[in-house]
């Protein structure tokens, strides 16, 4: 598989007349963009806005954030099989992608009827909670977007979805015949055969014990949300895309996925550091310890199979979640596989150890510090002159410590606002660690 | 701070050369200057420090009279103004290591002089000082007094002279769980591309995370047989009364309840509700008993398969609970139970 990524830089973004790229300045066609998102039945309010980086804007309820790619030579679409859209392999051809900006789904849509888990994510384009995150730093093309209220839940969610690509998608369509600023080609091409072979084994969420729907919008594989056993993935396949869609912290986003740093600087050494292999990519929250089990002990097989040496272990979530994870670190090294876990934290207090199950063979562990926000110490999030999105935003207090004690509460969105109770860096963006 | 420090050393019986396990008995006392291991600190100081005096206690006084003991010993370390104590080491030595860290916590804490020692990481003390004392790893047995003695002494120097302490694997002590968030030059993802460089090429390497331990909790057996026993059920699923009387949070939780479920041969779904924000509690509201199952404890207690159902059934939430709080309310929630009478417990989670 050979793909050339073509990127254009965004600098500059602004409603106009026709939707064009032009040496990095994007206009949009604001109502012709909207028409196409508004032939969806299922949409019942749609509005486009910008919101600048170092802006004193916050957006509330995120969603998503989607970076628009299109596929320009070889075969299928970017995001493949996500909303429906069509499931040929991707990974091959050329793509052309808009760097520096972002598709902000926002809705009121929550992820499922289930309970437990909450859209929370708001994003600030300045100041010290805004900062905290990369989205601060693109220019944030902002969908605020409401379903048909008598759709069922899930409906809605691939509705407001397939909205925010709708609009990624007439983006990229700006740059699709343009000679791209910088071209990158990403193979798998034929190294020295003494090179330690690596593999990236991505843990993602699945939503089907918690909702109860194999189908419940999350974080998809070819539009896949269920609990299957782990997939091996060529990491082109992930630059189109193949890995897509949001869970509920805000760097398990579409963007985070697409721009995952730790992905791509394993991809970009292969040759030289290593032979990197691909992705093996372990659905988790199975239910049973049995299946826990064995999803681990498959994932290791697999890596073993595809001759790793060495293998980095992310995973998207916290709680039941870790027991596969860390069974398929455990099992990895027992098959003489090296591996590398990049995770946060978990509470502190008191000593208490930050590992659920602190297996020895972890040996080799990438903190990003503590995934609550209330351990982090991270301050309100001061008043923001603008608001895109819902003007009031609902507080799930739920606890009894820092910013999060008390009782629920619904605050005027332009705040000031406690964060969101996780932070959690998956893919290591950030440069935050943990230490005594 | 004087340049040359005032040091004061603790060793027990046999390292203050007063004899062996016979001697185990000897109450606190001080000599002047260095005696026995304590020699090893002096060499170790070199200029840098003076062993002002030795502090000397048995073992089995220490042990068994710990207040006394205790409060004889900072007397003794006070009386002989020390900028820095340096205690042991210990090595594997029980009931040493444990007075060695008992000692360090109080001089410290009612002196405000810094101190250190040094063990096995077998050493019961580890675990009980390691959070508030300064621990320096040692071998399990006194083969390497000298160089050991060096890095309890190195580490002590800093502490004395208010430097910067390195992290644990720097230093050589035992984590002592007081984490804390930093920013690094590097990225995360930097990060793990460089430690994964270095496993694969067989370079040293150092996790970000210490490897805890968690401490063992064997499961006691039942001395009576269940036709005689009474039966308590306790859940971290969160199901509570209407109204959530005790304010048990959805997560994070810091309080539990007692419900009484006297009376009851089965749990009305309308009487209940559940806080829990960790998984999907729609089938629990529909039917408690899929978290709290009182209706078949009631019908193997009326069969006679159980001795009797406790009439408390207590409840928190089990969501990203700390581990201190849920030791704190397992450990009160146990005493509890002890106290009624209680034998065994169905614990449901989720």
């Amino acid at each position: 598989m050979r793909l050339e990524m073509g990127t254009f830089p965004v600098h500059d973004v602004t409603f106009g007349a026709s939707t064009r790229y032009d040496a990095g300045r994007l206009t949009i066609d604001r109502d012709a963009v909207l028409a196409a998102v508004r032939q969806d039945p299922r949409i019942a309010t749609a509005e486009l806005e910008i919101a600048h980086p170092g802006e004193s804007v916050r957006i509330w309820p995120v969603r998503d954030v989607i970076e628009p790619r299109v596929k320009v030579e070889g075969r299928g679409v970017c995001y493949p099989g996500i909303c429906d859209r069509e499931i040929t392999t991707v990974g091959t051809g050329r793509t052309h992608r808009l760097a520096g900006l972002g598709v902000v789904e926002v809705s009121s849509v929550n992820w499922h009827d289930a309970g437990g888990d909450f859209v929370e994510t708001y994003l600030d384009m300045s100041g010290p909670y805004g900062e905290m995150y990369p989205y601060a730093r693109l220019f944030n093309v902002c969908l605020v977007v409401e379903p048909d209220a008598g759709l069922g839940e899930e409906v809605k969610n691939y509705a407001v979805h397939k909205a925010a690509l709708t609009v990624a998608d007439r983006l990229a369509e700006a740059v699709r015949g343009l000679t791209p600023p910088e071209t990158e080609v990403f193979e798998l091409g034929p190294v020295d055969p003494s090179l330690p072979k690596v593999v990236y084994i991505w843990c993602v969420h699945s939503p089907q014990a918690m909702s109860g729907s194999p189908t419940a919008f999350c974080t998809a594989t070819y539009g896949l949300t269920q609990l299957t056993p782990p997939w091996y993935l060529h990491p082109n396949e992930i630059l189109d895309g193949a890995l897509t869609g949001p869970y509920r912290t805000a760097y398990a986003m579409s963007w985070t996925v697409a721009n995952n740093p730790l992905f791509l600087d394993l991809y970009r050494r292969h040759g030289r550091d290593w032979n990197f292999l691909g992705v093996i990519s372990l659905r988790t929250e199975w239910t049973t310890q049995t299946e826990k089990q064995l999803m681990a002990n498959q994932t290791a097989k697999l890596a073993k199979q595809l001759g790793a040496d060495g293998a980095v272990v992310t995973w998207d979530a916290g709680g039941n979640e870790f027991i596969e994870v860390v069974r398929s670190i455990q099992a990895c090294e027992r098959l003489g596989i090296k591996t590398v876990f990049l995770t946060s934290e978990d509470d502190a207090t008191e000593g208490a150890p930050t590992m659920l199950e602190p297996l020895p063979e972890a040996d080799a562990i990438v903190s990003t510090s503590f995934f609550k926000n209330v351990t982090l110490a991270v301050p309100e999030a001061p008043a923001v002159a603008r608001v895109i999105g819902v003007p009031t935003k609902k507080i799930l207090r739920g606890s009894a410590i820092g910013l999060h004690a008390g009782a629920d509460a619904s605050l005027p969105t332009a705040g000031p606002l406690p964060p969101p109770w996780r932070y959690d860096d998956h893919y290591g963006f950030g440069s935050l660690s943990c230490t005594e | 701070m004087p340049e040359r420090l005032r040091v004061v050393c603790y060793v027990n019986q046999f390292f203050g050369q007063i004899g062996g396990e016979e001697k185990a008995g000897v109450e606190p006392l001080s000599r002047d200057g260095a005696v026995g291991a304590a020699r090893a600190v002096q060499q170790a100081l070199g200029d840098a420090g003076t062993v002002v005096a030795t502090v000397i206690c048995g073992d089995n006084y220490a042990a068994e009279q710990s207040d006394r003991a205790l409060a004889a010993m900072v007397a003794l370390v006070a009386a002989a103004k020390p900028d820095l104590v340096v205690a042991g080491p210990a090595f594997l030595a029980g009931r040493y290591g444990v007075a060695c860290g008992a000692l360090c916590a109080a001089v410290q804490a009612q002196l405000t002089v810094p101190a250190v020692t040094g063990m096995h990481a077998e050493n019961p003390g580890v675990d009980l000082y390691r959070r508030s004392v300064y621990i320096v790893q040692t071998g399990a047995e006194a083969t390497r007094m000298l160089p050991e003695a060096q890095r309890l002494v190195a580490l002590g120097l800093k502490l004395a002279r208010g430097e910067k302490i390195g992290a644990p694997a720097a230093e050589g002590y035992f984590a002592r769980g007081v984490t804390r968030n930093v920013v690094t030059e590097t990225t995360a993802a930097e990060r793990a591309t460089a430690m994964l460089l270095d496993k694969l090429a067989g370079r040293p390497f150092a996790s970000e995370v210490p490897r805890p331990s968690f401490a063992s909790v064997p499961a006691p057996r039942l001395v009576k047989t269940l036709e005689g026993a009474t039966i308590a059920l306790v859940t971290d699923g969160g199901l509570v009364p209407k109204g959530n009387p005790d304010g048990i949070e959805a997560l994070n939780a810091t309080r539990y309840g007692a419900y009484s479920i006297e009376g009851k041969d089965a749990l009305d779904a309308a009487q209940y509700e559940n806080p829990h924000r960790g998984y999907d509690t729609t089938w629990v509201k529909q039917d408690p008993h899929r978290l709290v199952p009182v209706d078949v404890a009631r019908e193997l207690e009326q069969r006679g398969a159980i001795g009797k159902l406790h009439e408390t059934v207590y409840s928190t939430v089990g969501v990203a609970t700390t581990l201190a709080q849920s030791a704190r309310m397992g450990a009160e929630i146990a005493e509890k139970l002890r106290a009624a009478g209680v034998d065994a417990v169905i614990l449901t989670s989720t």
